[in-house]
Parts: C-alpha cells; sequence; structure tokens
C-alpha cells in the first residue's frame, strides 16, 4: 500500500524590535549576560502592568500580509498558564481568541511543482527565559532576558507531505519575512523555531492518523531527517504493528537519529487560556491598517521579473531576488552605475565571494549599495583597475562608512594618465631584464608575462591591463 | 492594625494597605508567602500623593490578597476588637493616625469597613487611577479607592490620584480622567434598588431608610425598584476574580522570591511545598475554584458565562442611569462582623459581596457614606461626592 | 466536582490540601454550582463577552528601550542564585 505524510508546522519567530513585547525592557538577548534585559515585570514580581509595544503589532500585521492573511482588525490577548522555571509569572501572554492575521496562503515551488499551503492563524506572543542545565550538576539556572521578547507563531494547515516541502515552506518564510525586515529567522540564532506535526495515512485516505509532534527543532536538515525518521516509524506501525500509535510529542536526538516520547505531565496541555484583563483589545484602523500596508515591500517575484526586464539572466534575477539584503545592495548599486550587468556581476561573484570568505550569510551583509554603486563607476570610467576595486571593495566591507572614490585617492589606487609615466616604467623594466626580452622576441609569448607583472607592480596596479600590455609589446618590437 | 507604622512629618498623611506597593518598604499582601517582600517601586497613586504633600503613615493590615470578608484570612491573624472584625486601614483612620487611607478594592473589603465604621469611601470609576504598583489579583475590577472620615479628605486626595499613566494598558484617557472630578454634581433622583435589600439586619436596614429621608429631605427623588439582573453580580464576580487571582497567584512558586519551602527534592516539590506553606486554607480553596472555571469544561459554561453576565449586568446600570443619577444599596449584610460568624460560615466574603459585587464588576464608581453605598455611572463621582456629603454624619 | 478532580486541581495548581482543606474545597463547590444555576437562568444568547469595562481604546507604547533595574537589585529577594541565575532544583528535558 502506498502511504501519505501529512504534515502541518508551528514555526516561532522572534521578532526584531528593540524593546519586549509588554515591557520596556531590551529584546536583544544573545549574547549577553544573564538576567541584565530584566525588570520588575519579566522576572514575574507583582505590580507592573503590561503595556503593548506598537512594532510588535506593526511587525504582527506585516507578516500576516506577506503571507496574505486577513488582519483582525480588532486583535486581543490571552493568558495561557502552566508552571515552568523559564515562565516567570507563570503564564504567558499569547492570543488565542482574536489572533493578528487568520487564513493565509504561502506558495511553494518543488520538483514536483508549485503548491499552496494555507495558513491557519498567526499570533504574536511573548517568548520564555532560557534555562542553563551545564553550570552545577544539581541546578538549573534561569536566564530571563529572553523572557517576553515578542515571537509570532505561523501556525499552517496540514498541508504539506515532504521534507522537501517542509524544507521549501521554510525557506519561503524566511525570505519573505525578510523582506519584510520583521525578523532575523536564523534557526541557528534560535531566532526561528518550528515544531512539526506528523501523521501517516494510506494514500487516498481522507481520515488522519496519529499525530506525533515534535517540539522546537532547530535546524533545516534535522527536520528533514525526523521527517524521514518519523514516516517510516509510522508506516511501520501501521504495516507490521510493531508498536501502537499514540498522540504524544517527540523529541529528536538529531545525533542518534531517532525521535523519542517524552515524558508528559498528567496535567500538561491544560493551559486554561482566558482573556488578558490587563491588556486592552488592539483595535487597528484604517490609518494604521493602510501605514503597514504602504510600508510592504515588492515580493521576490516581482523584483524577479524587474531584474529580468533589465537585461539579466533568470538566473541571475532569481539569486538577487532571492534575499533581500543581495536583492537591495544590487538595486542600490545599480541606481548608482546604471549598468545592471555590472551590478549583478560584483553583488553575485565579488560580494559573495567576500562574504563566504568571512563566513557571513547575505543577511549580514551591511555593505552599502551605493558605495558599491559608485565603485563600479571608477572601474566603468577606467578610474581604478578591477584588481584594484576589489581591494577597495574589502576595505568597503572592513568599514561601511568609506567613500570610494575618496579612498581610491588617499591609498593611490587611481589609474595612471600619465602615459609618460607608463613609458618610463617600461623603458625600466626593458632595461632590468634583457633576458626576457629576447625570448620574447624569439617567439616566446608568454615571457612577456614576467614583464607585464613587474609594470604592473611598479604602477601599483594603477593602469588598465590591456593599455600596459599594448603599450609594452609596442615598447619592445620598437627595439 | 499596621503591618509597619512608619514616621511622617508631612501634615497629610496617608496609610496605604498592605496591597499598594511602597519602595522598599515591605509589602505582603497578607500572605505569607510575600512576608517582608520589598516592592522595587510605589504604586503609582501613593507616588501622585507624596508629590503633592502626602506623607505615608504606615502600611495597613489586609487578608490575603484582599479577598475576605474583613482581614480574617491575613497570615498572622485577624484584626479582633471585642470579638469584632475590623479592618486595618479604617482602624488607623479612626484612631486619626492617617488623613486618608489608599486601598485596593478587591471584593470589597475596604468598602465594607467603611459602611461598618462610619467612615467615606470612594472606589472610583475603573481605569481612573492607575493599578500600576499594586498586587495584581482580579485585574478586571479591582480599583484604588480611597477611606477618609470626611467627605473633603476623600475628595482632595481624589484629586490627586486620578489621572492617565502610560504605565497601566487600561488607564483611561487623560480627558476622561479630567472628566471625573468636571462632570456636573447635581444629583435629582435617586433609584434604590429592592432585590438588594435582601438579608439585611435592622441596622443596616436602619441606615438605608434614614438615607432615604436625608436624600428627600434635600429634594432629591427616590425610587425603589426592581434590581433585576444586578443582583446576580455576586455569582459571575466569583468566577472572574477567583479566576484571575488563580491566574495572578501562580507566579508566587519560591523561585525568584518569596517564601521557599525547605524540603524539596525536585522542582515540583519545591514549587508545591512552597505554595503550600505559602497560601493560607481560604486562599487556595478560591484558587481551585478559580482554577475550575478555567477549565476546558467550564470554559464556556462558566466563565465566559459570566463575562457574558457582565455586560448584562453594565446594560442594566447604563439604563439605570438613564432615569437615575446614581443607585442606592446596602454594602454590608450586618452593622459588625464578629469572630464567630466566620467560625460559621469561613466562606462568607463570597455571599456577603453580594452587595458590592455589582460595582466591582462593572468598573462602575461607588461611595460609602453613612453605612450604605451609592453606586453611580462611570465618572459621575462628583455626583456620588454630592450624595456622600449629604449622607456623611459629620454633615448632620 | 469529585475527589479524583481535585486531585488533578491540586497538581495543576501546585497545592497539595488537607483533608480538611479538601472538605473545604469540596463544600465550597457546593455552594457555587448551585448558585451558578441562577447565571443559567439568564439569556445570554446574543449578548457579547465583556472583558474590558470600559469603552475600548488601544493603549500601545512606542519601541523604546528603557533599562530602570539592576540585576543585583531584582534578585537582592532571591531564595537562591548563582552567577547572575535564578536557580532551581534541576530540570530534566
Amino acid at each position: 500500500m502506498n502511504y501519505e505524510t501529512v504534515i502541518g508546522l508551528e514555526v516561532h519567530v522572534e521578532l526584531a524590535t528593540n524593546s519586549k513585547i509588554f515591557c520596556s525592557c531590551s529584546a536583544h538577548s544573545f549574547g549577553t549576560d544573564p538576567n541584565e534585559h530584566v525588570c520588575p515585570a519579566c522576572c514575574g514580581m507583582p505590580g507592573m502592568l503590561p503595556v503593548v509595544n506598537k512594532r510588535v503589532v506593526d511587525f504582527g500585521m506585516k507578516a500576516g500580509m506577506m503571507l496574505n492573511c486577513d488582519i483582525n482588525r480588532v486583535t486581543t490577548f490571552d493568558k495561557k498558564s502552566y508552571y515552568y522555571p523559564d515562565l516567570p509569572a507563570a503564564y504567558q501572554t499569547t492570543q488565542w481568541f482574536a489572533p493578528v492575521a487568520v487564513n493565509g496562503l504561502v506558495e511553494i515551488e518543488t520538483s514536483k511543482g508549485k503548491k499552496g499551503v494555507r495558513i491557519k492563524q498567526i499570533h504574536m506572543e511573548e517568548d520564555a527565559g532560557k534555562l542553563v542545565h551545564d553550570i552545577r550538576e544539581d541546578t538549573t539556572h534561569v536566564d530571563f532576558n529572553r523572557t517576553s521578547v515578542p515571537l509570532i507563531e505561523i501556525v499552517s494547515q496540514p498541508d504539506l507531505s515532504s521534507a522537501e516541502e517542509v524544507e521549501a515552506y521554510l525557506e519561503r518564510l524566511k525570505t519573505l519575512l525578510r523582506y519584510a525586515k520583521v525578523a532575523e529567522c536564523e534557526m541557528a540564532h534560535g531566532t526561528m523555531r518550528c515544531d512539526v506535526n506528523l501523521s501517516v495515512r494510506p494514500e487516498g485516505s481522507d481520515k488522519l492518523g496519529v499525530r506525533a509532534e515534535m517540539k522546537n527543532m532547530n535546524s533545516i536538515e534535522a527536520i528533514k531527517r525526523a521527517i524521514e525518521y518519523e514516516t517510516a516509524r509510522h508506516i511501520d506501525a501501521i504495516e507490521n504493528g510493531t508498536e501502537v500509535l499514540r498522540q504524544e510529542t517527540r523529541r529528536w536526538d538529531d545525533i542518534k537519529g531517532k525521535s523519542y516520547a517524552m515524558r508528559t505531565k498528567e496535567t500538561a496541555g491544560d493551559y486554561r487560556y482566558f482573556p488578558d484583563p490587563n491588556v486592552m483589545p488592539v483595535v487597528i484602523d484604517d490609518e494604521w491598517f493602510d501605514s503597514v500596508k504602504d510600508s510592504l515591500p515588492e515580493f521576490p517575484e516581482v523584483k524577479r521579473e524587474k531584474y529580468i526586464s533589465l537585461g539579466l539572466s533568470e538566473y541571475d534575477a532569481t539569486r538577487l531576488a532571492d534575499s533581500i539584503a543581495i536583492a537591495e545592495c544590487f538595486e542600490d548599486a545599480f541606481k548608482v552605475c546604471n549598468n545592471a550587468k555590472e551590478a549583478a556581476n560584483w553583488v553575485i561573484s565579488d560580494v559573495t565571494r567576500v562574504l563566504n570568505a568571512k563566513g557571513m550569510t547575505y543577511e549580514q551583509l551591511t555593505l552599502s549599495g551605493k558605495a558599491l554603486g559608485e565603485l563600479i563607476n571608477l572601474v566603468l570610467d577606467s578610474k581604478v583597475s578591477r584588481a584594484n576595486a576589489k581591494k577597495i571593495l574589502d576595505a568597503l566591507f572592513e568599514d561601511e562608512s568609506l567613500d570610494p572614490v575618496k579612498y581610491a585617492e588617499e591609498n593611490d589606487l587611481v589609474m595612471s594618465n600619465d602615459t609618460g609615466l607608463v613609458d618610463k616604467v617600461i623603458a625600466e623594466v626593458i632595461a632590468s631584464d634583457p633576458k626576457a626580452v629576447a625570448d620574447f622576441k624569439g617567439g616566446k609569448e608568454k615571457a612577456i608575462m614576467a614583464l607585464f607583472g613587474k609594470c604592473m607592480k611598479q604602477l601599483k596596479g594603477n593602469v588598465d591591463p590591456q593599455t600596459l600590455r599594448t603599450m609594452l609589446i609596442e615598447a619592445i618590437n620598437k627595439l | 492594625m499596621y503591618t509597619l507604622k512608619l514616621e511622617t512629618a508631612a501634615k497629610a498623611r496617608v496609610v496605604a494597605d498592605d496591597m499598594i506597593l511602597t519602595k522598599g518598604v515591605a509589602t505582603a499582601a497578607g500572605s505569607k508567602m510575600l512576608q517582608g517582600f520589598e516592592s522595587l517601586f510605589s504604586s503609582e497613586a501613593l507616588t501622585r500623593l507624596e508629590n503633592a504633600g502626602y506623607g505615608l503613615c504606615g502600611k495597613s493590615r489586609v487578608g490575603e490578597f484582599a479577598l475576605d470578608l474583613m482581614g480574617e484570612t491575613a497570615f498572622d491573624g485577624a484584626l479582633v476588637v471585642d470579638g469584632v472584625l475590623k479592618n486595618g486601614a479604617a482602624e488607623v483612620l479612626s484612631a486619626k493616625e492617617a488623613d486618608v487611607a489608599l486601598c485596593l478594592d478587591v471584593n470589597g473589603s475596604c468598602r465594607r469597613a467603611a459602611a461598618q465604621s462610619g467612615l467615606i469611601s470612594i472606589k472610583p470609576t475603573y481605569g481612573t487611577v492607575s493599578r500600576y504598583g499594586t498586587v495584581p489579583v482580579a485585574c478586571s475590577g479591582e480599583t484604588v479607592s480611597l477611606m477618609a472620615d470626611s467627605v473633603e479628605a476623600v475628595k482632595k486626595a481624589l484629586a490627586v490620584v486620578v489621572g492617565h499613566d502610560d504605565k497601566d494598558g487600561t488607564s483611561q484617557s487623560e480627558a476622561l480622567c479630567d472628566s471625573v472630578l468636571k462632570n456636573d454634581g447635581t444629583v435629582k433622583r435617586v433609584a434604590v434598588l429592592k432585590n438588594m435589600l435582601v438579608s439585611i439586619d435592622a441596622d443596616v436596614k436602619a441606615n438605608i431608610e434614614s438615607a432615604i429621608e436625608d436624600l428627600k429631605k434635600n429634594g432629591i427623588e427616590v425610587e425603589e425598584i426592581e434590581g433585576g439582573n444586578i443582583a446576580a453580580a455576586k455569582v459571575a464576580w466569583n468566577i472572574l476574580m477567583c479566576a484571575e487571582m488563580c491566574n495572578n497567584v501562580s507566579r508566587y512558586d519560591g523561585v525568584k522570591y518569596g517564601h521557599r519551602a525547605q524540603e524539596f527534592s525536585n522542582l515540583d516539590e519545591l514549587y508545591m511545598n512552597s505554595r503550600t506553606e505559602g497560601f493560607g486554607s481560604f486562599l487556595k480553596t478560591a484558587i481551585i475554584f478559580g482554577s475550575e472555571t478555567l477549565s476546558t469544561d467550564n470554559y464556556m459554561k462558566v466563565y465566559d458565562k459570566a463575562l457574558r453576565t457582565r455586560r448584562i449586568i453594565v446594560d442594566e446600570f447604563n439604563k439605570l442611569f438613564g432615569e437615575f443619577d446614581a443607585v442606592l444599596m446596602p454594602a454590608v449584610s450586618k452593622s459588625a462582623y464578629t469572630v464567630k460568624d466566620i467560625e460559621n460560615d469561613k466562606f462568607m466574603a463570597f455571599n456577603e459581596n453580594f452587595y458590592t459585587a455589582p460595582a466591582s464588576i462593572s468598573g462602575l464608581p461607588a461611595v460609602v457614606s453613612g453605612g450604605v453605598q451609592l453606586v453611580g455611572k462611570a465618572f459621575s463621582e462628583n455626583k456620588l461626592l454630592t450624595v456622600a456629603k449629604l449622607l456623611a454624619k459629620e454633615g448632620k | 466536582m469529585d475527589r479524583e478532580t481535585l486531585r488533578r486541581l491540586e497538581l495543576l495548581n501546585q497545592l497539595k490540601l488537607t483533608e480538611d482543606e479538601k472538605q473545604d474545597v469540596l463544600s465550597f463547590f457546593e455552594l457555587r454550582e448551585g448558585e451558578h444555576k441562577c447565571l443559567e437562568a439568564i439569556d445570554t444568547e446574543n449578548t457579547e463577552r465583556m472583558v474590558h469595562v470600559l469603552p475600548v481604546m488601544t493603549v500601545v507604547r512606542e519601541d523604546k528601550v528603557v533599562k530602570t533595574f539592576e540585576r543585583e537589585d531584582l534578585q537582592r529577594q532571591a531564595p537562591e542564585t548563582d552567577e547572575g541565575y535564578w536557580c532551581v532544583p534541576k530540570v530534566m528535558e
């Protein structure tokens, strides 16, 4: 019999705000000393009251619009109660009754073609703190820096059916949320986390199988492996009766490549949701709604088409549009140099080369596209050689505020228009290496390379290579 | 009567009850769980009073999380004078050791105290006094309230504490807060709700009758009418209050601050033993009850039903305020609570709040004066204070 | 309300009741459940629930960081801290 896997995802994304969702503590917890970004509210002391961070609602709406959701114009917050040391008030403020966005649709593309994945809802909520288990053997250490950092949870319908689709879906979410600039979405940093709900059923059946939930998956590779493992486990159980499937929460051990049923408390899941009396409903009026709508970026597909119409290949256009950071760098450079192919080449090959060398992702790109455009102009105007332009690019990565023109001048990287100087250098080099000159004259074409190199070195690269080559050959031939 | 007495050189002295957080001065909310707890900041209302020249002269006793009848559930015992239960703040005022008391009205205990001690109290419109810096219990209805021995003293302090506060997300706009002090105070018609007069003893009945007399003498029309569903406020409020309380006190677990049990061998035991030792029996019962109203099975039937009933009550009140300037009702069933009353029914607070719950659940302003209570339209404090003045013993 | 439900509620709320307290709870529930009948009599079919008693108005704040309290002060009253962390008995995850 053939089986199909039915997968729904709950994706938590940390929003890139400055402050926390209900208090004014810094929301940047990564790499900070423990409990430095904490106040009485986010360590569970009595007396402080939650006041909603407007940008969290902006970002929640924006995410909803990017994923084609309907926005709830009156959105409310609710309390979810449970005891755990990372939850200092023993309740999490989340959205249960009226989440900010509902009924969305995300289109993904896999080897099987295009497919729509329905989004059930997106809700805003506060993150929990962090537990550290390895400082002392008998003690768990609690850090509330991450407590109340704003999250959105994106809940999909069970529309996914393979690891490949899940990967495409997660990549699509990343691209769209990064386009909207609402989140970093870096699984390795924990700014994107994923719960996978999976069941297996005979193909064509409309009844769902027994569901397993895998929580807090933190890499796409691990998710893919877990899905493949779970699918096989479920089919094995159904076909061979190897075990009785239960609806349960499972932990994925990526090192062992296995999943385990988690021990759950008797009271687990009894969250006693109720509306938070301290947070008034957030009413999104037309003005607010429109201002968020107007701030939406172009979608990747729109950019791609635009790039193709500028004369770029489909491949290049896709590469540029895949990441908002790269797309914007390209567009800014293009605005300055007005040469789409040059700008695309620089971004795709040279900028990428530097990023790779530094071990940075596209999202970490801080290079100013405007500066890159100016640099490209220097090359196009034959003011700086390509080789020296690459040196300037390296310098731009070190210091984003650099002005390429000034930098070129100050560091003696401007091409020489002084043919007298070039003639003088050529004469000196020819005189210093009669053997190479003789070899070249004797038909060894390669011998010119040594002479060329010496000239280039003396001229510090500030000469157009083609011009130098022509002048050098002319000079030798005149001998 | 105090949990802590303080010296102050200020001319106007304020006593804050043990639900009002005071920076550097312990606030226990009547609970062993918070014994000795010092807040890092003070309540906004107290800060405003201090900025206006009031001096804090002490913290007064309350029952555990201000949920009880008259302080009987305080972890270190009730305040009893001659077999009668007394409220800390009211005693401090009666002893003339403070000019005004700042209280958190969760379940009506300060209104009951004012009624039985011949004091004036006002529970302002919900959202007009910041709740920043109060121990949260039943946030959808609890209100920072004032008590004093004269209408003037209450009015003076009210003018200081009323106002918008950005630190409280349920705080009303500055304009609406301002209106509390500016709205017309003329009172022409007062309603008496017949079905709110049940189970009252002769003294309370006499207070009501004398209040009606006083009003009529001052040319105010008084009409007795049926109270409709307003009498259901108690049942609905008990549900909402206990559920919210259960959620709010779940933060007390022996980890961040507060009481931690000596004996435990794992996390669950730490939680369970700390909470079991830190909370009193009365509170535990209310926690269990509140928790159950929110269970999946009960949510729609019980909790959601109470939320809908709240709207019905508010709508009925507002309909009344189309015709009347205020509604007169008792604040208590009897003129004093004895220790014996509590021994007979330790959960008396959940019945006695029959009289206080209508204003609690609806967020409407209420005054107590001359041993009776008047509930008014939102932001109509001036009208209530007009009546309070007529009924106050001082005015006679 | 029965003993089994009560046991579950104790667990859920991290409380351990004495036998007397259990009796209290059971009789308390009996009273309250009786009262709830009076709510059932009220027709709320076409009534919206009311969480907030006053006219709704959105209160939001700007996304600005304000550091108000020091860790040292926040942890001064903690039963147990270590290296800037609050501490609990080892949690198995």
